[in-house]
C-alpha cells in the first residue's frame, strides 16, 4: 500500500527543485470511479495527489502534449524538467516515447508507481450505477469499495480493467525512483481476446465493425488521450492530400480507425486509454490488440519495453527472411 | 514552378510496342485509342521502338508542334529508359521531369498472358500516369565539382592495379592498407593457374610501383575510420597505426627481427600461421614498404612493459635508432572525389566444418596454407615437408596426397550456396605442384564438378589429369586420423564415389582442403562507413549485375576484386581497371550531376525523431537545430547531393514530414484512386 503522506512529501520535494517545472499525477475525481489528472506546479498543490485503483489515466500522455510557446526576446526557453508519476502500463508509453526520441531522457523525472490494478469505469457503473464511492482500495485478492459508509468486497476480475487481469508489467519499466515496493507479477497474456475475435467470419467481422464504426462521432478523444499520438500535424487534419474527409460516415470513420491502427502498429503500448475514453463505447483496442499480436509473431517485437530498442518500422535487419517477397 | 497547373494541360501519350515484347500481348492500337480520350491528352501515338531515334523524334516533333507540356511514355521499366526519354524532353526544350512512364512491359506484357486483361491493365496504368502527370513539378538538375583524387581501400592486386591506373592518368591516389605490407592474398600464392607464373614475380614489380609512384600516397598499417560527404566531395579520416618503428629511419635491414627475443615464436599471419616470425617483423621478404613493424600484442616491452634484463634487443641492435616505443597512432584527414573499395575476402573458416579434422591434424591444410607450404618464401623454403619440430627440423614428405573440392562453397549447410570460382583451378594447380615436387606421390582429387571455364583452364585441367592425378567424383563426408600411433600420419577420407555409387575409404598423409572465399569478417566496417548493400551471398552488391558491375548504389564509390564476389586474378585485374576507369570518368570530367528527385522536409511537421536518419541507406539526412520562436528544436535536413530519392525516409516518417519529390502523397494518391479505389 502506498503511504499518501510519503508520496505527497516526495512530490513536494521534487516540485520544489529548481530544475523541475511541473509534476503530473492523479487527484481525486469529481464523480464516478475515476480519478482526475493533476498538473502540480506549486508545492502547495502536492497534497492533492493520490494513488489508488481509481488512478486509471495515463499521465505519460501529457508529456508530449505541451505546446512550445514563443520565447520573448531576451529570454531563455524554459528547459526545466517535467516529473511524471507512472504505473507499469503507463511507463511503457515513456519507454516508447524515448525509443521514438520524443524528448531526451534527462528532460523527465519518472516517479514509478508499482500497481496492482485499476478500476474499469464501465464494470463499476454496471455494478453500482451512477455513484461516486468514498474510497476504493485493494486488499489482497479483493477490491474493497466504500460507498455511503458501507463497504463491499469484490473479486478483482469483477471490477478491475481487463488489461490489469492480463498485466505483465505491473512495475514501471523505466523510473528514476519507485514510490513503493515492487509488486509481484500475476498476469499472462495469451491474446485470448484476439483469438476469440478471429473466430468470426470475415462477413461477421465486417458487420461488427460496420456497427461499431457507424457509432463513431469522430471526437478524436481516442487520439487525444493516446500517449503515442503526438504527430505535429495529425493525418486527419491534413488537406494536401486529404486522407480522410471530415464527414462522419461509415467509410470515413472506418478509414480513420484503420489508419490509426496501422499508425500504432509496433508502437501501441496497450494502456487502453483510447477505449476507456470513447464516449460511444467502440472497442478500439480490438484492432490494436490484433496488430500487437501480429507484430509480436512476425517480428518478435514488443514496443515500449526496451529503451535501447530501435523503432520497429524504422529499422532493418539484413537477415530478415523476406518470405513475403519470394 | 510557373509551369505548374495554372494552364491548360497538353499531354502526349506514347505507347511503345517494344518489337513484339509488348505488341504481341497488349492491343496497342486499342490502348492508344483509350488514351486519346483521357482528360488533358492532346496526342496519343504508338511506335515499334519508342526508344529508337525515330521514336524519340516523334516525341520531340509533337512537343514543338503541339506545345505539349507533359509527356507519358508507356513502355518498359523507368529503370531502363527513363534517362533516355528525359533527355528527349530536354532536347525539345521541356523540363525533363515532366515525363511520367507507365511500365507496360515488365508489369504487363511479360507477366500477363491474357490479351484482354493485359490491354485493360495497360490502359489503367496509362490512366494513372495521366492522373499524376499534371501534378509533376519542374525539377532542376544540379552539378557539383569533383575533387580530382581517389581513395583506394585495400592494397591487394585489385587495389594496386586500380591505384596504378588512376595515378598513371595523372590523378592523386590515397592507397590505404590495413596490414603492414601491400600485396594482399596474391602475395601469399606460390604459382598462378593456369600459366604457372610465379605469383610473387608478377606482383612484386607492381607493389614497388605503387610505393614509388609520385601520384600515389601509400598508407600501410592504416585504416579508414570515418567518411563523410558525397560524390565528388568526400572527407575521410584515416588512422595510421603506430608501427613503433620510425618509418623514415628504418632501413629494413632486419637485424632487429633476428635479435628479437620472440624471433621464430610468433605465428605469422602471412604464412597462415604455419610459419613463425618475431614480435618485430616484416611479414615476408618482398614486403612493401620494407619497413619493420612491432606487434603490440606480442611484444614483451609493449604488452608486459619489460623485455629481458637488458631491455629490448631490437633497440640495442638497430643502427639508425628507428625503434620507438613511444610512437602513437596518427590521424590523417584527406579530401577525395571518388572511392574504390577493394577490401578483398577471407577464406572459408574451417571451424564451420569440423568433420574434416582441420583443427586437430597438422597434415590437413587449407588451400592457402598449402600455398605457403610450397612457396619458396614459405616456412619450409618451398619443400612440401610436414610435421617438423619447433626448430624446423625433421618431418616427412607425404606419399599420398588428397585434394578436396568445394569446402565451404556450394554448401547450404554452412550457408554458402555460391561457387567460389577459384578452387577447382587452384586445386588442379596445387596437384600439379605436388606432382612436380613429389613425382612418386599418389594424388587423389575429390570433386563434385570441375568448373574449368576460363581461358586455358580446361587445357590445364586436362594436363593435370594426364600427369597422373586421379579425379574421384564424390564429396567426402568425414576425414579422420587412422590410428593414434605416433609417427602414423595416415588420414582416412570417407567418400561415396557418386559415379559408381560405391562408398569408399581413401588414405592420405596430406589432405588439402579447397576452401572457398567468403566476405571478410570485418565487412561491416566498410558497410557502415559507405552504407553499401550486400547481395545474398554477403559480398558487396554492385549497382547492376550486368551493366554497372563496378558501381555501387552510393555514387562515386566503386568496387574492385573479391569484395564484390569471388574471382580469379585476371578477372580481379579487369574489374580493377574498370573501377579505375569509372572513377577516372568522374575526375576527368570534373563535374557530376546529382539526383533531382530528392527528398524534401516539411520542417513544420517534422518533430525531429530521426527515424529518417536511421533508415537512410545513403547517410543523406541529419538532424539540425532550428530556432522556432526562441525554442531550439531538431529538424531533419536532407543533403541533396547524397540523396537518391529512394523514399525510405518517407516510409519511416510517422508524421509524413519528409517526401521524395515526384513521389509526394498528393502525386501518388490520384494514381491509386485511378488504379483501384475508385470503382
Amino acid at each position: 500500500m502506498v503511504d499518501l503522506k510519503e508520496l505527497q512529501d516526495k512530490a513536494k520535494e521534487v516540485i520544489s527543485r529548481d530544475d523541475v517545472r511541473r509534476l503530473i499525477g492523479w487527484q481525486r475525481g469529481t464523480y464516478g470511479f475515476e480519478s482526475a489528472p493533476i498538473v502540480v506546479t506549486d508545492a502547495s498543490d502536492a497534497d492533492k495527489l493520490i494513488f489508488d485503483p481509481t488512478c486509471v489515466q495515463n499521465p505519460a500522455s501529457f508529456i508530449t502534449l505541451e505546446e512550445k510557446r514563443p520565447v520573448p526576446r531576451g529570454q531563455e526557453p524554459d528547459t526545466r524538467k517535467v516529473a511524471v508519476m507512472v504505473k507499469g502500463c503507463d511507463s511503457r508509453a515513456i519507454v516508447q516515447q524515448l525509443v521514438e526520441k520524443a524528448y531526451p531522457r534527462e528532460n523527465v523525472i519518472v516517479m514509478g508507481m508499482p500497481c496492482r490494478g485499476v478500476i474499469d469505469r464501465r464494470k463499476a457503473a454496471a455494478l453500482f450505477g451512477d455513484v461516486t464511492p468514498d474510497e476504493v482500495k485493494l486488499d489482497g485478492d479483493k477490491v474493497v469499495v466504500s460507498l455511503n459508509s458501507e463497504t463491499k468486497e469484490l473479486a478483482r476480475g469483477d471490477i478491475l480493467a481487463d488489461k490489469c487481469m492480463r498485466c505483465r508489467y505491473p512495475n514501471p519499466l523505466v523510473s528514476d525512483e519507485l514510490m513503493t515496493e515492487e509488486v509481484e507479477k500475476w498476469g499472462a497474456d495469451e491474446f485470448a481476446d484476439v483469438d476469440e475475435f478471429e473466430k468470426m467470419s470475415p462477413a461477421d467481422k465486417w458487420k461488427f465493425w460496420e456497427e461499431q464504426f457507424s457509432k463513431c462521432i469522430r471526437c478524436y478523444s481516442c487520439r487525444n488521450v493516446c500517449p503515442m499520438c503526438y504527430c505535429v500535424e495529425c493525418v486527419v487534419a491534413k488537406l494536401k492530400p486529404q486522407w480522410t474527409r471530415r464527414s462522419t460516415d461509415i467509410s470515413e470513420n472506418a478509414a480513420y480507425h484503420v489508419q490509426r491502427a496501422w499508425h500504432l502498429s509496433g508502437r501501441c503500448i496497450e494502456c487502453m486509454e483510447c477505449q476507456r475514453v470513447c464516449p460511444v463505447d467502440i472497442p478500439i483496442m480490438t484492432l490494436n490488440r490484433k496488430m500487437t499480436r501480429d507484430v509480436k509473431e512476425m517480428f518478435d517485437y514488443e514496443p515500449g519495453v526496451d529503451v535501447e530498442a530501435e523503432p520497429l518500422l524504422a529499422c532493418y535487419n539484413p537477415q530478415d527472411p523476406e518470405d513475403y517477397i519470394m | 514552378m510557373e509551369e505548374n497547373l495554372n494552364y491548360k494541360p497538353k499531354i502526349g501519350v506514347y505507347v511503345c510496342h517494344c518489337g513484339i515484347n509488348i505488341g504481341s500481348v497488349v492491343d496497342v492500337p486499342a490502348v492508344v485509342e483509350f488514351a486519346s480520350k483521357l482528360p488533358g491528352v492532346a496526342v496519343s501515338r504508338e511506335y515499334t521502338y519508342m526508344c529508337s531515334d525515330p521514336g524519340q523524334n516523334l516525341i520531340k516533333e509533337d512537343i514543338k508542334n503541339e506545345n505539349l507540356n507533359r509527356v507519358i511514355v508507356a513502355s518498359c521499366s523507368p529503370r531502363m529508359h527513363e534517362p533516355t526519354f528525359r533527355k528527349t524532353l530536354k532536347e525539345a526544350g521541356l523540363n525533363p521531369y515532366f515525363l511520367e512512364m507507365a511500365n507496360i512491359r515488365e508489369q504487363v506484357s511479360w507477366v500477363h498472358p491474357d490479351r484482354d486483361e493485359a490491354t485493360a491493365k495497360a490502359s489503367k496504368l496509362i490512366e494513372a500516369a495521366v492522373a499524376k502527370a499534371l501534378l509533376l513539378e519542374a525539377l532542376e538538375e544540379k552539378e557539383v565539382d569533383v575533387i580530382p583524387s581517389c581513395l583506394v581501400i585495400g592494397a591487394g592486386i585489385a587495389g594496386i592495379q586500380a591505384s596504378l591506373d588512376i595515378a598513371d592518368a595523372g590523378f592523386k591516389v590515397y592507397l590505404v592498407e590495413k596490414t603492414p605490407s601491400v600485396g594482399g592474398h596474391m602475395a601469399q600464392l606460390d604459382k598462378t593457374f593456369p600459366t604457372l607464373d610465379c605469383s610473387a614475380c608478377i606482383l612484386t614489380p607492381k607493389m614497388v610501383d605503387v610505393a614509388n609512384h609520385p601520384n600515389i600516397e601509400l598508407m600501410t598499417y592504416s585504416q579508414l575510420e570515418e567518411i563523410s560527404g558525397y560524390v565528388g566531395n568526400f572527407k575521410a579520416k584515416i588512422r595510421k597505426k603506430a608501427r613503433y618503428v620510425d618509418f623514415h629511419k628504418c632501413t629494413g635491414c632486419g637485424v632487429c627481427a633476428e635479435n628479437c627475443r620472440l624471433a621464430g615464436r610468433v605465428p605469422n599471419e602471412f604464412d597462415e600461421l604455419i610459419g613463425m616470425r618475431g614480435a618485430i617483423y616484416l611479414p615476408f621478404p618482398q614486403a612493401v614498404p620494407a619497413k619493420y613493424t612491432i606487434d603490440p600484442k606480442r611484444c614483451l616491452q609493449l604488452s608486459k612493459g619489460k623485455c629481458g634484463k637488458e631491455g629490448p634487443a631490437c633497440v640495442a641492435v638497430c643502427g639508425p635508432g628507428a625503434v620507438n616505443f613511444e610512437q602513437e597512432d596518427e590521424m590523417v584527414e584527406i579530401e577525395i572525389g571518388t572511392v574504390i573499395v577493394a577490401s578483398g575476402y577471407d577464406v572459408f573458416p574451417m571451424e564451420k566444418k569440423p568433420e574434416y579434422g582441420w583443427k586437430e591434424n597438422e597434415n590437413v591444410l587449407t588451400g592457402l596454407e598449402f600455398e605457403r607450404l610450397v612457396s619458396a618464401s614459405g616456412p619450409t623454403g618451398g619443400k612440401p615437408i610436414l610435421g617438423r619440430d619447433k626448430k624446423g627440423e625433421g618431418g616427412y614428405e607425404p606419399k599420398k596426397v588428397a585434394f578436396i573440392h568445394c569446402v565451404g562453397s556450394r554448401d547450404k549447410s554452412v550457408g554458402n550456396e555460391y561457387c567460389s570460382r577459384v578452387c577447382c583451378m587452384y586445386l588442379a594447380k596445387q596437384a600439379h605442384l605436388i606432382r612436380d615436387k613429389l613425382p612418386d606421390a599418389e594424388i587423389n582429387v575429390f570433386y563434385m564438378d570441375v568448373r574449368a571455364f576460363g581461358k586455358g583452364f580446361e587445357e590445364f585441367y586436362d594436363r593435370v589429369r594426364r600427369e597422373g592425378v586421379r579425379y574421384v567424383r564424390g564429396n567426402p563426408s568425414e576425414i579422420y586420423k587412422k590410428s593414434g600411433e605416433e609417427g602414423d600420419h595416415t588420414m582416412v577420407i570417407k567418400v561415396e564415389d557418386t559415379l559408381t555409387s560405391t562408398p569408399l575409404e581413401y588414405e592420405a598423409d596430406l589432405v588439402v582442403l579447397g576452401v572457398g572465399l567468403e566476405p571478410r569478417k570485418d565487412i561491416r566496417e566498410i558497410i557502415d562507413l559507405f552504407k553499401l548493400s550486400q547481395s545474398t551471398d554477403g559480398f558487396f552488391l554492385e549497382a547492376h549485375p550486368k551493366l554497372r558491375p563496378v558501381d555501387t548504389a552510393s555514387d562515386g564509390v566503386f568496387l574492385a576484386g573479391c569484395c564484390q564476389g569471388p574471382k580469379d586474378i585476371p578477372d580481379t585485374v579487369a574489374q580493377a581497371k574498370g573501377a579505375a576507369s569509372s572513377a577516372l570518368i568522374l575526375m576527368a570530367y570534373g563535374k557530376v550531376k546529382v539526383e533531382a528527385q530528392v527528398s524534401v522536409v516539411s520542417p513544420d511537421e517534422c518533430r525531429g525523431c530521426g527515424f529518417c536518419v536511421e533508415v537512410c541507406p545513403f547517410g543523406a539526412i541529419e538532424l539540425v537545430d532550428e530556432n522556432r520562436m526562441g525554442n531550439i528544436v531538431k529538424v531533419a535536413f536532407v543533403n541533396e547531393a547524397l540523396c537518391k530519392g529512394c523514399g525510405s525516409c518517407a516510409a519511416a516518417c510517422l508524421s509524413g514530414a519528409i517526401q521524395p519529390r515526384s513521389f509526394k502523397d498528393e502525386q501518388i494518391l490520384p494514381q491509386i484512386a485511378v488504379l483501384g479505389v475508385r470503382p
